[in-house]
């Protein structure tokens, strides 16, 4: 395939609201995951892995932390002279609205479409953690010569988005119908990654805009699945669609098993991220540490276990910190005890402090806050 | 091309043969350092940090890797639209080519380069320290004194000096005199191998040297001493801080512990002075329930389920349940498998130490004569149950159950 051929559209804010306390302070795109991650990163990733070299990131608000990741694109190697990555923030005129769905976002893109050199497109979440094949995927879009081919994962779907697709595939994996209902059993369901031929998708979101169309799955996939060669493509390894908080810590702690960890973070397909140039992480003298996923820059001189660190995490001596998530540069003084919290990035946990969240609710700490 | 006041030129063509295997397959500033780093990291930091931003790098001996780590220079933000860092080998002209003779005749075939921009002054540097340093510091007290060169020194132990490029100055800090490892030093200011010249004086004195037929066109034996006979002002400029030559294999594994030394001060996390490296993308690093972890340094991409301590435990290394690694530095890839241990040594990258096997000892047990660090090449395989005992310098595959 030539250079050019496919090109990434992604929403940087997809769901933002399904994650309250991260996204206040920015998009889903860039919420921090899994030791030294944003969100964005794995999409990326499998963009770029799959030979993608044009990617549009769709923005509506929030969007200065995202742009502060991504700067020109190089972390991810999509600083090039042809493609790279583009900013999409919301272009307001008096003819367009401002969107509230994937179809008004979508519209939004149309000029990254129409200037696009490539024949397909792919057109991602963010709020997908997965380490997808996607060169695979569009493989099988074009030996089907399939219009639209959707990428599913067999398993629970999330239940607190309203637009994930569960799948009912004939023998040959093309798409018989979409539903939106799940009974709770295991189905197939979208993974918010889908591929389309440029044209099609053009044509499709200017029809679907102009008829009120709102959101791209019902609207687009859901209503055209008779008219239209849809197919699935199965991801078979690990995958999160974050579904809630309650998701968002149980994916972090997914990462404390060995088997999640190779299906995530592949030699051959790393997960890339802007790096920061931290030194390792230093263990004192009487550190602790058990069954822990840790990112570079830390200095562990009390106990830790069940956890994850950011980059930059200092746990002071005589501190305990259990089934937490401590985001960048978060410090927890001497002797203060940490237990199911989640701490945004530079929080600050005093001498002797103690915080306790439960298993069911953990406690959260905003960015930036003194306890 | 605009001019530049200073460009840098960094010797990385030695082969650093006192290093052993470890420098088999790679020149000694490409071999890896504190965990993540490599040895040029340092100059190459500092540097940018110091706001030079045209660096040569003459290389010679293995450069493949070296070449390849460096690459556009970008993890150091030396990939410039005017200036950056050039990898400069040998070459051949119309009258023919030559390796690299000496540190002087390296700089010499390189005149070119370093007239392409037009600098005032250039830094000598070499690939084989680790320090930090504010080289603009030292250029502006060049400037001021009116030198010609100046020479960066340091003050070491009276009883060490004899190991040493000595400098012999006045109250002033002029140098009247330069000793290669004297034996009854006059004076314990060692020289650390950098040097700022004006650029006509040192080109003048390149050109003279290479006339010369018996001259081995080195900086520190032929180049220093012809300046002083001619009546050049050279000074001495003062370090005080951390500096470590790492060109032996006891002094890169003293230099990588010194990081776990809290009376050192070495950060490399200082926000104000980043030590920048070539990162390999891997996932932050695994500590399992089983390990036990004290006073080291890991990175990521490690799976660590055994013991460590007082050890730097480079990117992607794995730890086995049960293993043992203690005062010991395990560089990139390496495999430490379950119930092996690893004492007083240094593992290169990607050597695999199998179940049970056991590498180096502590100096107690075998007692100080004869005792040293054993190294472990690079993609070495240590066989089941094998033991290798203190100062060896394994260069071939070790089979099960043997014992060297």
């Amino acid at each position: 395939m030539r250079a050019s051929a496919v090109a990434g559209l992604v929403l940087a804010n997809s769901n933002d609201e399904l994650l309250n306390e991260l996204t206040s302070v920015r998009s889903m795109a860039s919420v921090p995951f899994g030791g030294r991650y944003r969100l964005i990163d794995f999409t990326l990733s499998n963009l770029v892995h799959s030979g993608v070299s044009s990617v549009g990131l769709i923005t509506k608000e929030n969007y200065r932390s995202l742009m502060d990741h991504i700067g020109n694109g190089f972390y991810w190697d999509l600083d090039r002279k042809g493609g790279g990555v583009y900013l999409l923030p919301p272009y307001v005129t008096s003819g367009v609205r401002r969107y509230t769905g994937t179809i008004d976002a979508l519209y939004g893109a149309m000029n990254f479409l129409k200037r696009s050199k490539a024949d397909y497109i792919v057109i991602s979440g963010s709020d997908t953690i997965a380490n997808i094949d996607i060169s695979a995927a569009i493989e099988s879009h074009i030996n089907k010569q399939a219009d639209i081919t959707v990428v599913y994962h067999y398993g629970k779907k999330p239940v607190n988005h309203d637009d994930i697709m569960i799948l009912d595939l004939d023998n040959d994996n093309r798409i018989k119908s979409v539903n939106f209902k799940s009974n709770g059993e295991d189905v197939n369901y979208g993974i918010e990654t889908t591929i389309i031929g440029k044209e099609l998708l053009k044509k499709l979101i200017k029809e679907s805009y102009d008829n009120g169309g709102e959101n791209f799955n019902r609207d687009i996939i859901s209503a055209y699945v008779d008219k239209l060669n849809i197919y699935g493509y199965e991801h078979k390894e690990f995958v999160t669609v974050l579904d809630g908080m309650h998701s968002y810590i149980e994916t972090n702690m997914a990462l404390l098993k060995t088997e999640v960890r190779r299906q995530l973070f592949k030699k051959e397909r790393p997960i890339l991220t802007k790096t920061r140039d931290d030194m390792p992480t230093r263990y004192g003298t009487k550190s602790v540490v058990n069954n822990c996923f840790i990112a570079d820059g830390c200095i562990i001189d009390g106990t830790v276990e069940n956890s994850i660190l950011f980059r930059g995490v200092n746990v002071e001596k005589g501190a305990v910190v259990k089934n937490c998530i401590l985001m960048q540069e978060t410090t927890v003084g001497t002797n203060a005890v940490l237990e199911n919290v989640i701490a945004d990035k530079n929080a600050v946990i005093g001498e002797g402090m103690t915080v306790k969240g439960t298993k069911e609710k953990s406690f959260f700490i905003n960015k930036n806050q003194v306890v | 091309m605009n001019s530049k006041k200073c460009v840098a030129m960094l010797l990385a063509g030695g082969q650093g043969s006192r290093l052993g295997v470890l420098t088999s397959k790679i020149a000694k500033p490409a071999v890896p350092y504190g965990g993540k780093y490599r040895i040029i990291d340092f100059p190459l930091s500092n540097c940018t940090n110091s706001g030079i931003d045209t660096v040569g790098i003459l290389t010679q001996y293995k450069p493949l890797e070296l070449n390849d780590y460096v690459g556009s220079g970008k993890p150091w933000d030396l990939d410039r639209l005017n200036g950056g860092v050039h990898i400069l080998p040998p070459y051949q002209g119309q009258q023919g080519g030559d390796w690299y003779k000496g540190t002087a005749n390296a700089i010499y075939q390189n005149i070119e380069f370093i007239e392409r921009y037009d600098p005032k002054y250039v830094l000598i540097l070499s690939g084989d320290h680790i320090y930090k340093m504010d080289y603009s510091k030292m250029i502006n007290e060049h400037a001021k004194s009116g030198a010609a060169c100046t020479i960066a020194v340091l003050e070491v132990p009276e009883d060490e000096a004899s190991r040493f490029g000595i400098m012999n100055t006045k109250e002033d800090d002029t140098i009247y005199e330069f000793e290669e490892k004297p034996k009854n030093p006059k004076s314990n200011l060692a020289s650390m191998g950098i040097y700022v010249f004006n650029w006509d004086k040192l080109r003048k004195y390149l050109t003279e040297d290479e006339k010369k037929p018996d001259s081995s066109n080195d900086f520190g034996k032929d180049v220093i001493p012809a300046m002083l006979n001619e009546g050049e002002l050279l000074k001495v400029y003062r370090f005080n801080d951390y500096w470590k030559d790492v060109g032996t294999v006891d002094s890169l594994w003293e230099a990588n512990l010194d990081l776990l030394n809290p009376k050192i001060d070495l950060n490399l996390s200082d926000s104000n002075w980043r030590i920048y490296s070539r990162t390999t993308g891997m996932p932050p690093q695994f500590i399992s329930d089983k390990a036990n972890v004290e006073n080291s340094l890991v990175t990521d991409g490690c799976e660590i389920c055994g013991n460590l301590d007082y050890s730097i435990i480079f990117d992607n290394v794995t730890v086995e349940e049960g293993a043992t690694v203690e005062y010991s530095l395990v560089m990139p890839g390496a495999v430490i498998k379950s119930g092996a241990s690893v004492k007083y040594a240094i593992i290169a990258e990607n050597a695999v130490i199998e179940n049970g096997a056991s590498v180096g000892t502590e100096p107690s047990i075998a007692g100080t004569e004869g005792w040293g660090i054993t190294v472990v090449g690079a993609d070495i395989t240590i066989g089941k149950n094998a033991k290798v005992g203190a100062n060896n310098m394994i260069t071939t595959n070790v089979k099960e159950g043997e014992e060297i």
